[in-house]
């Protein structure tokens, strides 16, 4: 994942993407962008930070409460930085029945951090979430964004190591 | 026109309508929190619900259409069981602020708890705690806590002040009202018509800072009254303290405040609204008043200024009189009668858009910000003002006037409520009632005639500039005007 | 019913590191129903065949796909838009995740039908964010597809137009309901929305929309291909076809099978699946998805999948999500599980969800803590009865039927950890018998 150093317009660098976004949907639609775009600048940005929302308040013309609203709505958005590998365990009805819990155990301690807390080194981000759609290979967890599937505590010492 | 049948009773409904439409033109009382006729359907409080005969389960009724031989109940045990659980729902995380809310005594849920539920809550958990004085703008604070989340007030914003200044955070019953950010204020602080969203609140959630903690409206009365702000004239209630529940307090004033202003639901003018200039009228009428008759500053008695007015009056040739825009249509009128003939009559703007005010918009805002111009142009003709070599007499009557613009050595005589000090250069000052303190009408910008009713007495030594008009002018009988 | 009710509409080729390709799916026949459709076939031809199928939505509400159709007025002059419901949220749930990730011409070709049938200029995918890989292969199979004509201008020269725009969301259960995907598409908050009016009237930016599960889609271009007939000779009377189940849990192999409907269940757990961990045995099974009602082991093992035999029985297929509970597995916990995921994802619009999600967390996590009173089973039943039918999409009944189900089944375990303060079960979610 880029991670752009904060001093840069994020916004101002993805204009030219967004004019072909907005090409690609019917006329009318630009209210619906306001997701697209988000999601673009948090892969590049890490996270969303106010003058993004002035500038795709200005860039869209929708209300800026409106983004306001989505950003505090949906999961998956940030309004701070995170470590550079953010991961997420699933802690749903099959992850669980397959080993999640002891797999945040396994985690918080190898880390020592709880769910929501960011290591002192800056690396790792942990954080629980709801069902991934990917029960079949539980216990599942997401690291930036990518699922890794059937974890098990060797295999998280396993990917622990090679995220540098 | 469809016919359709609330609790076994036919009624004709419009196509359009909806099943609680019908039953609120037709005096039929359904619950409901989210619903407002103003704003567009929300149906998330659940409240409303009825029963249609035949099934077996209840649905909400303000997104229910009506159709040829609809047949609903408002009343079966079904829906009686399903409101007094939604109103468990509600008070499940509702703080029980009752005796430190504003809102009490005009709180919809409160009224709707003792009438549809009425029991001691059910649930052993603790209450989900929020913020309790969010300041949402300098005019209103929020308590989330007491929010039921109906969204009248984000709906308020979208749809008729049309300044997005609200929406929704997070989501589940960790969400809260919240107002836009960005750059600089909340687009709350410039919304005209912010403070809409406090009478729309059903409970104590959003509150006015000013009236916080003030009184208790059972306390209070609310009179019928017009806005003088501008020539739009809207409806509006001026709340003050019951004379029999009047305070024995040191300073008088607090039996003779107004306590607050709020809207008077009037379709042919302004609907359920008032821009916040109406809220702020207190700050217009409550200024250091005049209370004494003078003579180029000295004070004397009514009669020795009417006797002196009298005589100048007389003498002049060629007076000119500057017509309040603020005055009733009775005191207009009764100037006409009395001394429009002896007069070259200019109506004056009393007041103009000030720094920082809204000067029109498509809502109710106009820029003339004098209640009564229509009736005064009606009598006194729109002639810019205008003085000749021989003007030798000026009455003035009401503020707006510039005294440095009158034509100089002219006596003046000088009608005005407030302190001011071009009372004490005028040759004959009255000390004026305002509109609070009388019976009268304004016609607005449109022509419609409302009426304002008085709320409290004169102070002493006040008098009604119609009183002065007649003992001026010639007299003819009329109607006696109450005071 | 075949014969072997072994039927396959979907499965029907073995998973390679190319079987998701263009070329691959040309081989296997992908868009010859497209040509057979736009070259011979009228929009409303298209719609009375989807009808006279008996294809059901295979999202959870079964809702017959004809006759939602059947809404959209051909010819009345405004925008119709088409949204394949990709949002898989749904606890226990991954078959379209298998549908997007190895058959994704399969959706766009059915789409594209679909499309033609209602009239549908743009059409929407609308992907749980979540889906990264999904989004990636879908994608990349537009492209190949658009590069190839099959999407966009002038499809195959008859004229008809239709772009495919992939919607992906952000994290939102409730999103997969299907007016809250139209609101998330609007670029606003996942609220779902009363009816009426019906999307079908009013829709995305108030224009007549149809949102169809992606498996229900699926199914179009193998209609078009050989026929209502022949689908509904397929599977059973009122829910002709197949479904593909998705089993997890504790089962030997969990993943996706495609089932004919009126497949037994026990075949599916212990041939098909491999039967439960270690050699365990089957305590319960939640059919489809955790918003619907679980059955005990003995129950399932005599019932066939079709929804004539399991809703009978006090359940439902749902969303083909299934999860198989082996013996020694706490239901409290279980619950606990499922009452914070449904406080987690309620939107917070309606009164019933909003308050009565947080309410019913809290009564579980009380008894879990060893607090629990005898009355807040009860309590828990009053409130999930409340919920049903009164809020303003199906969460409101979801978690209802999630807590009386279990509650209806597992009363005891529930009563003993309120009057001991433990669990039955030590508390476990994994299987005892695996190692």
């Amino acid at each position: 994942m880029l991670r752009k150093d904060l001093a840069v317009n994020v916004f101002e660098s993805l204009r030219p993407e967004f004019d072909r976004l907005k090409k690609r949907y019917p006329a009318g639609f630009e209210s619906s962008l306001v997701l697209p775009c988000l999601r673009r600048i948090q892969e590049d940005r890490g996270f969303i930070a106010e003058e993004d929302i002035d500038g795709l308040t200005a860039y869209l013309g929708v209300p800026r409460i409106q983004i306001e609203e989505v950003l505090s709505f949906y999961t998956q958005y940030r309004r701070s930085p995170v470590g550079r590998w953010h991961l997420e365990v699933c802690r749903n009805v099959s992850c669980s029945m397959r080993g999640s819990e002891r797999l945040l155990g396994h985690l918080c301690g190898k880390l020592g951090v709880q769910p929501g807390e960011t290591t002192a080194d800056g690396r790792f981000t942990l954080k629980t979430c709801e069902c991934l759609g990917s029960c079949g290979t539980a216990p599942v967890m997401v690291v930036n964004d990518e699922y890794h599937e059937n974890m098990s505590a060797e295999k998280v010492d396993e990917l622990l190591g090679r995220l540098r | 026109m469809p016919r359709i049948f609330i609790d076994g009773q036919p009624f004709d409904a419009r196509l359009d309508q909806t099943v609680m439409q019908v039953a609120d033109a037709n005096g039929i009382a359904i619950p409901r929190l989210c619903w407002h006729p103003q704003l567009s359907i929300a149906g998330n409080c659940r409240l409303c619900v009825v029963q249609v005969e035949g099934r077996s389960w209840v649905e909400i009724s303000c997104n229910m259409p009506v159709s040829e031989d609809l047949r609903v109940q408002t009343d079966t045990e079904l829906v009686r069981a399903h409101r007094k659980a939604i109103l468990q729902f509600l008070t499940l995380n509702h703080p029980v602020d009752c005796g430190i809310c504003d809102k009490a005594g005009e709180c919809m849920l409160q009224d709707y708890h003792v009438a549809h539920n009425g029991d001691a809550s059910v649930s052993h958990e603790p209450k989900v705690e929020a913020t309790k004085f969010f300041s949402l703008s300098s005019r209103i604070t929020l308590d989330n806590e007491r929010c039921v989340l109906c969204t009248r007030c984000v709906r308020f914003t979208h749809e008729v002040s049309k300044s997005h200044a609200l929406g929704v955070q997070d989501r589940g019953d960790h969400s809260v009202i919240r107002p836009a950010k960005g750059p600089g204020a909340s687009p709350l602080e410039h919304d005209a018509y912010s403070d809409n969203i406090i009478d729309l609140c059903p409970v104590g959630a959003l509150l006015s800072k000013d009236f916080l903690y003030r009184d208790r409206v059972w306390y209070l009365k609310a009179t019928p009254s017009v806005c003088p702000g501008c020539e739009r004239g809207c409806s509006i209630d001026v709340w003050h303290r019951k004379p029999e529940w009047a305070l024995r307090s040191l300073d008088a004033k607090h039996n003779t405040s107004i306590v607050r202003v709020t809207p008077r639901d009037n379709p042919a003018v302004n609907g359920p609204w008032v821009c916040n200039k109406a809220r702020d009228l207190a700050r217009i009428l409550e200024r250091p008043r005049a209370h004494a008759p003078m003579a180029k500053g000295r004070e004397v008695t009514l009669e020795a200024a009417l006797a002196a007015a009298r005589a100048l009056i007389d003498k002049a040739r060629r007076p000119v009189a500057l017509i309040s825009s603020w005055g009733s249509n009775e005191e207009l009128h009764a100037f006409k009668t009395a001394l429009g003939e002896r007069f070259t009559c200019f109506v004056k703007a009393d007041h103009v858009p000030i720094e920082g005010e809204v000067v029109s918009d498509e809502l109710l805002i106009r820029a003339d910000k004098n209640p009564n111009g229509h009736t005064a142009r009606s009598l006194f003709g729109s002639a810019p003002m205008a003085f000749t070599p021989d003007t030798d007499l000026v009455l003035v009557w009401g503020e707006g006037a510039d005294f440095a613009a009158l034509p100089r050595g002219v006596p003046i005589v000088f009608l005005n409520a407030y302190l001011a000090p071009e009372n004490g250069h005028a040759d004959v000052f009255f000390p004026t009632s305002v509109m609070t303190e009388r019976r009268g009408h304004y016609s607005n910008f449109a022509g419609v005639v409302s009426a304002f009713e008085r709320c409290f007495s004169r102070p002493g030594g006040v008098v009604d500039a119609q009183a002065v008009f007649e003992a001026l002018g010639v007299r003819i009988p009329n109607e006696a005007v109450t005071p | 019913m075949t014969p072997n009710r072994d039927a396959r509409i979907l499965m029907t080729f073995p998973v390679t590191a190319t079987s998701h390709l263009l070329s691959e799916a040309r081989a296997r026949g992908q868009y010859v129903a497209l040509e057979k459709a736009l070259k011979t076939m009228t929009p409303s031809e298209i719609g009375k065949e989807v009808t006279a199928s008996g294809l059901q939505g295979r999202g959870g509400a079964a809702f017959s796909a004809g006759r939602k159709w059947s809404v959209i007025q051909l010819d009345d002059g405004q925008p119709h838009y088409l949204c394949a419901n990709a949002d898989e949220g749904e606890p226990g749930t991954f078959k379209d995740r298998w549908i997007l990730e190895n058959s994704p011409h399969q959706l766009i070709e059915s789409m594209l039908i679909a499309a033609y049938a209602l009239q549908v200029r743009h059409a929407f995918v609308y992907m749980r964010g979540e889906f990264s890989g999904p989004y990636r292969r879908l994608q990349a199979a537009l492209d190949e597809a658009y590069a190839a004509g099959w999407v966009g201008e002038n499809i195959l020269g008859t004229g008809f137009s239709c772009d495919i725009v992939i919607y992906r969301g952000a994290g939102s259960y409730v999103c997969g309901e299907a007016s809250a995907l139209i609101t998330s598409i609007e670029g606003k908050r996942g609220y779902p929305r009363n009816r009426p009016p019906r999307l079908t009237v009013r829709g995305l930016y108030q224009k007549p929309t149809v949102i169809n599960n992606v498996e229900t889609l699926s199914n179009i271009a193998w209609i078009v291909n050989h026929g209502s007939a022949a689908f509904k000779a397929i599977g059973s009377p009122k829910a002709p076809g197949t479904r593909l189940i998705s089993i997890s849990g504790h089962v030997a192999k969990p993943g996706v099978y495609e089932v004919e409907i009126g497949y037994p269940w026990k075949r599916l757990i212990y041939d098909d699946a491999g039967g439960m961990l270690g050699g365990a045995a089957l305590k319960c099974v939640i059919p489809g998805g955790i918003s619907t009602k679980v059955l005990t082991g003995a129950e399932v093992e005599t019932l066939n999948l079709d929804p004539a035999e399991v809703e009978p029985a006090g359940s439902s297929m749902g969303s083909g999500g299934m999860i198989a509970i082996a013996e020694g597995t706490c239901m409290v916990r279980l619950m606990q599980v499922m009452l914070r995921f449904y406080h987690h994802e309620s939107c917070g619009q309606c009164t019933p969800c909003r308050e009565g999600m947080g309410w019913l967390h809290r009564i579980i996590d009380r008894i879990v803590a060893g607090q629990g009173r005898m009355e807040d089973l009860d309590q828990m039943i009053h409130i999930s009865k409340l919920q049903d039918g009164n809020t303003i999409c199906g969460m409101g009944d979801a978690a209802g039927y999630a807590v009386i189900g279990i509650l209806a089944k597992y009363r005891h375990e529930f009563e003993h950890w309120i009057t001991t303060g433990s669990s039955l079960c030590e508390g476990r979610l994994e299987c005892r018998a695996s190692s």
